[in-house]
């Protein structure tokens, strides 16, 4: 009960010095917590589906930007022949990336489930090259972007002048940590999915499908990740390596918010754009916006390190 | 011997006459051809047009009689933009397929590895890329090395004098104060540092940026300190991939300096369909309207998307096709593959090029053969490309000031 009380103390501090944290932003540098909010929210939008198969099939999806990068290829050769905005493709590639995604798991993934760690590692490494590759044969190495001209609509508050579109990616990163949320709380899928990411055996034992439910949320992923590249191309340009490096973010905003926890994946994906972007506005300082999100990384983890061996 | 060992001998014989026919057939047939070797990096849409417009010239010219009435024969390989591949495939050219002149490449990185290669067969080359005065420390001494593109310190000097020329012709525009936006990499940065030397009687001030390329894309706070400096003049030195965010961007703050002017190695290829790219200068040795002022550069356009059904969207296409036309026109002047008279017909080289001017080799600071000198400003005007300086190619007067619209 005493720890209890010291853990919400611990909270309520915490919320409070971010609260503080946030209003001298505001008053301070208005537009690194604008633009870190928005930075932040798209962070946080791409790591939602790699965290979900981490936290579930238990695998580092190292292919998860390439599904994102064609996703967004999907997204801008469906606007080239048929006129669609790319916020409008993310519905069919929720469809095709979930068929793509049930392909992978079924050609790839289910037969590396057994593997050493490192095997698994290397079996979607292998799944990102050729997804990159696939990219660069088809499309070429030249980026490709649809002019749209509500992408640089502005907003206007007192004397800031700001982006507003770029806020999709932060309400975006929210709506899906709520509808996740509920899908893995009200529905018999995510309830299921819950169970085998705690205790596989245990939830075999009770009679769930292990293979069926991997299948499943490795194809939500995919099919998420891909609509995400569709929404990731407003803002964006897509070229085959355009994706690779939100795997590496995305890896480390699940492994600074703990495997499994997805509302810290979201705050995390804000803070650290904050983080960002509060460096980068100081100028002549930028190159230190990537040393900022690794050393937050690493201090999150030593001091998760530190607080577990005290207890 | 026996009817059945008569037979068997009959048969070795016959084999081996066909062996001999065929040997001599081949022989015949691979002397008859003068082999190119270009190497090319294929994945990237410059090296991709390069090879196309490299493979266009020799079916122009192989239609046309070929020279010294033999066919020309293009072995392309690719290097995948790494030097160690580069490395091979000049030894794979040289040793398997035997080339005799090797052509074509682009990134510096990548030539400084080949050239050890090079060095290794001593076989006459014309390079279109590898603009970095690296790789002409590199190729010091080299008597039968010629390259197209200009150096970086050639590229930076005829920007100064473009710009001076603009500033005289239109008085309107005024430039002493540019804040330069670069990217963090080895490129970004070697260009702001070349670009303070270059325009030292400017106010210089730069700040770096990460490429989307990179991992990177949101520029907004180096567009906002841009906005803070106020500057004449805006340059950002990137890739293609930041081109068009980059404006996107600059729109969202309500960034519209003077002169708003990117300096990619290539434009996307939508990104003249963006209202957004009117009035954006850029650096160049090509734009499509050339083919408004130079026949060449019009019959280079026709016949390449005649053949492959697409644009030229980068200058190492017409780059390209240059490449293989000075090589066969040189050969067809030396009557010879003999390479010291190849290197004199090369040195003799007059050649009016799809990029608008007449190439030749001079030498440059450090080498004896360097070919064009000077970039080429341009500005997109109506979602095209146009020329504004030099004055000789000019295909447009400039837009000024840049409006952001």
């Amino acid at each position: 009960m005493r720890l209890l009380r010291r853990l919400r103390r611990g909270q309520v501090l915490l919320l409070l010095v971010s609260l503080g944290v946030l209003v001298l932003m505001m008053l301070w540098k208005p537009y690194a917590l604008i633009e870190g909010l928005q930075r932040g929210g798209l962070y946080a939008l791409i790591a939602l589906p790699m965290a979900l198969i981490l936290g579930v099939v238990g695998i580092i999806n190292l292919a998860h930007g390439e599904f994102m990068m064609l996703g967004a290829y999907f997204a801008y050769w469906l606007g080239v022949y048929t006129g669609l905005d790319p916020l409008v493709a993310m519905i069919p590639a929720l469809v095709a990336f979930a068929l793509l995604g049930a392909a992978t798991y079924l050609l790839t993934i289910r037969r590396a489930l057994k593997a050493p760690e490192l095997n698994q590692l290397l079996l979607t490494f292998g799944v990102a090259m050729v997804g990159a590759e696939f990219a660069n044969l088809m499309w070429t190495s030249q980026p490709l972007k649809p002019h749209l001209s509500y992408v640089y609509s502005s907003m206007t508050l007192g004397k800031l002048r700001f982006g507003a579109y770029a806020f999709v990616y932060t309400v975006s990163a929210i709506v899906l940590l709520v509808l996740l949320s509920l899908f893995l709380r009200r529905t018999r899928l995510g309830r299921a999915a819950l169970a085998v990411g705690q205790n596989p055996r245990g939830a075999k034992l009770v009679g769930i499908d292990i293979n069926r439910t991997y299948l499943a949320i490795f194809s939500l992923s995919i099919a998420l990740v891909g609509a995400i590249g569709a929404m990731f191309l407003t803002r964006n340009s897509v070229f085959p390596s355009a994706g690779s490096p939100y795997t590496m973010k995305s890896f480390c905003l699940i492994a600074l918010a703990g495997i499994g926890n997805l509302p810290s994946v979201v705050w995390g994906g804000f803070g650290l754009g904050i983080a960002e972007a509060l460096v980068l506005s100081f100028r002549g300082y930028g190159g230190w916006a990537d040393v900022v999100f690794f050393a937050v990384l690493v201090a999150v983890i030593l001091g998760r390190s530190y607080r577990r061996q005290t207890a | 011997m026996s009817l059945k060992g008569k037979r068997m001998g009959l048969r070795v014989w016959a084999l081996a006459i066909l062996v001999v026919v065929g040997v001599g057939l081949f022989v015949a047939a691979d002397e008859g051809t003068i082999k190119l070797g270009a190497i090319l990096p294929l994945g990237d849409i410059t090296g991709a047009q390069a090879s196309k417009a490299m493979q266009l010239a020799v079916a122009e010219i192989n239609a046309a009689g070929g020279v010294l009435g033999r066919q020309l024969e293009l072995f392309i390989v690719d290097d995948e933009s790494k030097p160690d591949k580069g490395a091979a495939a000049v030894d794979l050219l040289a040793t398997v397929d035997n080339v005799d002149v090797f052509i074509g490449g682009m990134s510096s990185g990548v030539h400084l590895g080949e050239l050890p290669a090079l060095k290794k067969y001593e076989k006459v080359t014309v390079w279109i890329g590898a603009a970095s005065s690296l790789v002409e420390q590199a190729a010091v001494g080299l008597d039968w090395y010629f390259h197209i593109h200009p150096w970086d310190y050639l590229q930076g000097a005829s920007y100064v004098q473009g710009w001076a020329d603009l500033q005289t012709q239109y008085p309107l525009i005024k430039i002493s104060k540019v804040f330069w936006a670069y990217e963090d990499g080895a490129f970004g940065t070697s260009s702001f540092q070349g670009s303070l030397v270059a325009f030292s009687n400017w106010l210089n001030s730069g700040e770096p940026f990460k490429s989307a390329l990179l991992g990177g894309g949101d520029y907004r706070s180096v567009l906002r300190h841009a906005m803070d400096y106020d500057p004449d003049m805006f340059v950002w030195v990137g890739y293609a991939a930041d081109a068009l965010p980059m404006m996107e961007q600059a729109a969202e703050i309500g960034f519209t300096p003077p002169l708003f002017v990117g300096s990619p190695p290539g434009w996307p290829a939508d990104f003249g369909t963006s209202p957004l790219a009117e009035g954006v200068i850029s650096y160049g040795m090509w734009a499509p309207s050339i083919k408004d002022v130079s026949p060449v550069s019009q019959h280079f356009w026709d016949a390449y998307i005649a053949k492959f059904s697409e644009q030229p969207a980068t200058y190492f296409a017409p780059l390209g096709y240059t490449n293989v036309y000075v090589v066969a026109e040189a050969i067809q002047r030396a009557g010879t593959l003999e390479k010291q008279a190849l290197i004199t017909a090369l040195e003799a080289t007059n050649y009016a090029s799809p990029l608008g001017e007449t190439l030749t080799f001079t030498p440059s600071k450090l080498i004896a053969h360097q070919g064009f000198r000077n970039q080429k400003i341009l500005q997109w005007q109506d979602g095209q490309q146009q020329v504004i300086w030099p004055f000789a190619y000019a295909t447009a007067l400039p837009r000024y000031p840049f409006t952001g619209k």
